[in-house]
């Protein structure tokens, strides 16, 4: 349904997007997770045709978003990072205005029926004849969202949906965004990692311009945990890695850290098999003296912060 | 076809409503009605006690209310509408752009053809609304005397134009910023170049001096005032609007590019 070819963009010098391509399916939701200034919003404005790319391609619905931006515009509902609302407007009056120039012609009962529908989705029916700009934030965001609706877009684009909404706001939020998956293919971005996990299937991670990581939330956090791995510190500038090695049910062993006296290893061990016990007796058996014993698990954050830091520090070394 | 006009339509529509509900268009209208209503009252009494002083000493004999009244009237009404209208451009792009409202336009499935149409059609909009006030006293001297209507029409279709290819200018550099004090300033400013700039046509010999003559916005203003519809004004005040109009849509492209 959205199709990313190699796209770039840049600004003289500065590159915000750098060859990102990715493709998401009918009905999906795709999670687009970065630090702020990643080229989130860079790239959900160039798939809405808001700014062109400088290099690649983005087909939309079937539509390729530079030749065809008008039947691709059509298709798509757009929620700005700052609901782009006109203050002066009641909701009402503001989402007929929208339904005019995004859903074209059709006829009065139909328009005010298709309104209130929206209205009812989105949980603002109460707010119909208040102005836009008197609105609170969850409000807005909801009009905002209510606006991206409108023209029953079969791909919806949201730029931080649940950014400054109350908690209660933000789980109707993440309800009624996936409740609208299957129906509409999703694109939403944030930097909040549970909101990934809770309401996408798949993660696109971007950090500086750049995809670090494309997969489901869950394989993300298995990868990357590496099956279950065991940290053990002990005493001295010994050897055990060979003993540690011939545990059963351990893959592999590693020297994680060396410090004055102490010796980290990092012991990768079979998924779902529990070997802390054997570990330990081993390490104690040797006359190695235990000092530290801990298993490793990665949330989601840590791994963010592992794609993202490794990212840095890998050009630091380039550079 | 039906399509863009539906779309042009509502973009015009939305900007006549948010003029309105806006102070913009209801202090302009007030600034506009009153000052017009100034020069209207100096005029009718220096008509009325030069008529009646002619009447009585036998001065010049002949005075006409269209020469003599309407005339000049609208000469001034055409220099108030420099004032005017950058306050009524300079928010148009502008504040798009300022409150993110922009996005929502350029996402839409809207040209930027039909989006700079319709804010045209908008602010012309209003701007026929200021006229429309001014014709309460046109009604009263119709009323009074009997003046012709088909000079009064051509002065009018002189002012429309005028203020047209100003409204085309203010959209133009509206789109140029997010700040509306310095859209309203530049356009002003740019308004009262063209305003000004046959002022040096006379010194500036033979081959520059037709030039300015040809550039200045009063210049072709002279004529509808007159009375008189001449072609070559109409094609200087619609390509001064089409040209204006064009460099809109580009810049909104250029906007694009420069994200």
């Amino acid at each position: 349904m959205i199709e990313v070819q190699n796209l770039t963009k840049r600004y003289g010098p500065f590159t915000a997007v750098d060859d990102v391509s990715f493709r998401v399916e009918a009905g999906e939701i795709l999670g687009f997770l970065g630090p702020n200034g990643a080229g989130k919003t860079t790239t959900m404005r160039i798939l809405t045709g808001y700014m062109p790319a400088t290099e690649g391609r983005a087909v939309v619905a079937g539509y390729d978003v530079f030749t065809h931006p008008v039947e691709a515009k059509r298709r798509t509902g757009y929620l700005p990072e700052t609901p782009p609302l006109y203050p002066d407007m009641t909701v009402r009056e503001y989402l007929t205005f929208v339904s005019h120039i995004k859903a074209g012609r059709m006829n009065r009962a139909e328009r005010d029926e298709r309104i209130r529908s929206v209205m009812r989705k989105t949980h603002i029916e109460d707010m119909a004849n208040r102005a836009c700009g008197k609105l609170s934030k969850g409000y807005r965001q909801r009009v905002g969202l209510a606006q991206a609706l409108i023209h029953e877009p079969e791909v919806l684009i949201l730029d931080e949906p649940t950014a400054g909404l109350d908690p209660k706001q933000i789980m109707e939020t993440r309800d009624l965004i996936r409740s609208l998956g299957g129906t509409h293919t999703i694109v939403l971005s944030t930097h909040i990692l549970p909101e990934v996990a809770q309401t996408c299937q798949r993660v696109v991670i971007i950090n500086k311009g750049r995809v670090v990581a494309v997969d489901t939330p869950d394989n993300l956090t298995h990868q990357l945990k590496g099956a279950a791995s065991l940290y053990v510190q002990v005493e001295g500038p010994a050897d055990a890695t060979g003993a540690l090695q011939a545990i059963p049910g351990v893959m592999r062993v590693r020297v994680s850290d060396r410090s004055s006296g102490y010796t980290g290893y990092e012991v990768e061990s079979e998924p779902n098999r529990d070997v802390r016990r054997d570990v330990a007796r081993t390490v104690v058996e040797g006359g190695w003296g235990l000092v530290e014993l801990r298993p490793m698990r990665m949330s989601l954050e840590e791994i963010f912060l592992q794609l993202t830091t490794s990212e840095q520090a890998e050009e630091a070394r380039h550079g | 076809m039906a399509d863009t006009m539906h779309n042009i339509t509502a973009v015009a529509g939305k900007e006549l409503r948010s003029y309105f509900a806006s102070p913009v268009a209801w202090v302009l209208m007030g600034f506009w009605a009153v000052v017009f209503g100034y020069f209207f009252n100096v005029y009718l009494t220096y008509f009325v006690e030069t008529g009646m002083r002619a009447g009585m000493f036998g001065g010049p004999p002949t005075l006409h209310v269209n020469t003599d009244m309407i005339r000049p009237l609208l000469g001034n009404a055409s220099v108030l509408v420099l004032f005017v209208l950058p306050m009524l451009t300079m928010r148009s792009y502008a504040e798009e752009k300022r409150s993110g409202t922009i996005e929502l336009l350029l996402t839409s499935p809207l040209t930027d053809v039909e989006i700079t149409l319709g804010k045209f059609l908008g602010a012309v909009g209003v701007y026929s609304a200021l006229l429309l006030v001014t014709l309460v006293s046109i009604v009263i001297l119709f009323g009074l005397g009997s003046p012709e209507w088909k000079p009064i029409a051509a002065g009018y279709l002189g002012l429309l134009l005028l203020g047209s290819s100003f409204l085309a200018l203010g959209l133009f550099i509206s789109s140029l910023t997010a700040n509306q004090v310095i859209a309203g300033t530049v356009t002003f400013i740019v308004a009262l170049l063209f305003w000004i700039i046959n002022w040096a046509a006379d010194t500036a010999g033979p081959t520059l001096g037709p030039i300015l003559n040809y550039l200045s916005v009063t210049q072709h203003f002279d004529d509808f005032g007159k009375g008189v519809i001449d072609t070559k004004h109409l094609v200087f005040y619609l390509s001064f609007i089409v040209f204006g109009l064009f460099l809109t849509v580009k810049s909104l492209d250029t906007e694009r590019w420069r994200g």
